[in-house]
């Protein structure tokens, strides 16, 4: 099969289901409502020059010509609608196609979603689903069948959104982007924040208040894209590619406000999530509200709940941090004095120590002194001088214990023992060798 | 020296002097270094402020940082 171009406008006159070598569609009857009631109303004559086509048998149109004119008729009666039924018999053909029935219990038509047609479907149907398909109804000559071609599809309970969703996931998952180990910290001060966001959205005044508001020290580098819309995720992608090879942020704040699911689809794409993931510095993901859960987020190193929130942890405002210099400057201040007064008690622990040292120092030498004292005591002559000795002295207090040392007429002490006698060595001749004390 | 240094180096003096393991001297020497780096990080905090500019690309590849229209 063959790929062939889709109805595109409401008038389908440039739709060429036939193939190539088709000759060209016959000319417009004058609208038969349905050839079988014609048919049975004017019975054939033959031989009739000026019978309109098919009248006779010798004026029968081709397969191919009927087949157009009810090709025609279809699409020139319908205008593209919304249609309602359960998918069954879905094929997606290797050829790109998706191929499928809608049916409900008492009849079905066949479908097609060609495959540029498929960007507007978020993931191809399963047998059973209960979906609302537009498109518009033709004909399929090749097999004479009516057939829906399909552009958009809406599945019961956002089916098909969930499922593209849980296939990106398991994708992102096999190739290990959401592994926890993967989440990189935040840095504590970051001076370039680059934000990923749409300029005149809801996000990026979101996002500026809050820093303002906490006076943050940081650059914030707008970084545009769009947010929703057919070209958003490539846009995204390719803001995060330039953050990337501008190099000078410290941060990548990628979202954007709040808004219907479709208008959140873009961050569920397969593609932004994998350049979030790219990235070279740390991200946050904040897409749309706290109830919002997109693959971008699951990527990201942080997901915040809203922009607001992807601000604040991302900054940490003056007040803050000017209370922790506080705590800090207790915290010195405080361990400052407890080391001086451990230490002047340290001193006050020596000085005792040293009187207490130098007093038994004193102790000890009074002792040893009296002890000295004792032993002097002992040796002392005045114990003998007690017992009626006496010691003689010259003048200069030398003890005379020799003849020799008496000189003739020579003054001298004698000492005895409660006092001290003057005494005078008499004239020599009458005891030679033997002085006389007077 | 930047904030983020500064605040590193206060909370390793702050350790420092709460071990008490320090000599008074050596104390005394980090509390005034602390002072010092408390001084300067409260002027920082004070010219902190938020700019916001935008990333344009050059058709070369290059880039340009412009202020935003507002």
């Amino acid at each position: 099969m063959t790929p062939r171009r889709a109805p595109r406008g409401a008038e389908g006159s440039d739709l060429d289901l036939f193939a190539p070598d088709s000759p060209p569609p016959p000319p417009p009857s004058p609208a038969p409502r349905t050839p079988s009631t014609r048919r049975s109303a004017r019975p054939p004559e033959p031989e009739r020059a000026d019978a309109y086509p098919g009248e006779t048998a010798q004026s029968a149109v081709t397969v191919s010509m009927l087949a157009q004119a009810a090709h025609d008729v279809i699409e020139g009666a319908f205008i593209p609608l919304w249609v309602r039924g359960e998918v069954s018999d879905f094929k997606a053909h290797r050829n790109g196609h998706w191929y499928f029935s809608l049916r409900d219990r008492t009849a079905q038509i066949k479908c097609v979603v060609w495959s540029r047609d498929q960007r507007g479907v978020p993931a191809s149907p399963d047998d059973g689903m209960q979906v609302s398909a537009f498109g518009r109804l033709s004909v399929y000559a090749a097999r004479g069948e009516m057939q829906f071609t399909v552009v958009r599809i809406e599945a019961e309970g956002d089916g098909l959104r969930r499922k593209a969703l849980e296939r990106t996931r398991a994708r992102l998952e096999a190739d290990g982007l959401l592994a926890p180990e993967r989440k990189r910290p935040l840095p504590r001060f970051p001076r370039v924040i680059a934000v990923v966001t749409s300029l005149d959205g809801a996000a990026l005044h979101d996002i500026v208040a809050v820093l303002r508001r906490r006076a943050a020290n940081v650059r914030l580098i707008i970084v545009p894209a769009k947010v929703q819309g057919d070209s958003a995720p490539l846009e995204l992608c390719a803001a995060l590619d330039r953050v990337n090879r501008w190099g000078k942020a410290d941060l990548v704040i990628i979202g954007r406000g709040g808004g219907g699911r479709e208008d959140l689809w873009a961050f569920n794409d397969e593609r932004v999530a994998r350049a979030v993931a790219a990235c070279d510095v740390p991200t946050i993901s904040a897409v749309g509200h706290e109830v919002d859960m997109s693959i971008c987020d699951l990527v990201a190193d942080v997901r915040a709940p809203t922009p607001s929130a992807a601000a604040e942890a991302a900054t940490r405002s003056r007040a803050e941090l000017q209370s922790e210099l506080k705590k800090l400057s207790l915290r010195m201040g405080s361990a400052a004095r407890a080391t001086v007064r451990h230490e002047s008690d340290r001193l006050r622990h020596l000085q005792r120590d040293v009187a207490a040292a130098s007093a038994e120092l004193v102790q000890r030498r009074r002792s040893d002194l009296q002890d000295v004292a004792g032993r002097l005591h002992a040796l002392s002559p005045l114990s003998t001088l007690a017992r009626g000795y006496a010691v003689a002295r010259d003048e200069q207090g030398a003890t005379l214990s020799d003849v020799a040392a008496f000189r003739d007429d020579m003054p001298f002490d004698l000492v005895v023992r409660d006092g001290v006698v003057p005494a005078r060595v008499r004239r020599r001749g009458s005891t030679p060798g033997n002085p006389e004390a007077t | 020296m930047k904030f983020e240094a500064r605040l590193a180096r206060l909370e390793a003096i702050a350790q420092q002097l709460e071990s008490g393991e320090l000599e008074l001297s050596r104390a005394l020497a980090l509390f005034e270094e602390g002072v010092e780096q408390l001084r300067a990080a409260a002027d920082e905090l004070t010219k902190a402020e938020t700019r916001v500019q935008q990333l344009a690309e050059r058709a070369n590849g290059t880039f340009d940082v412009i202020e935003p229209r507002e």
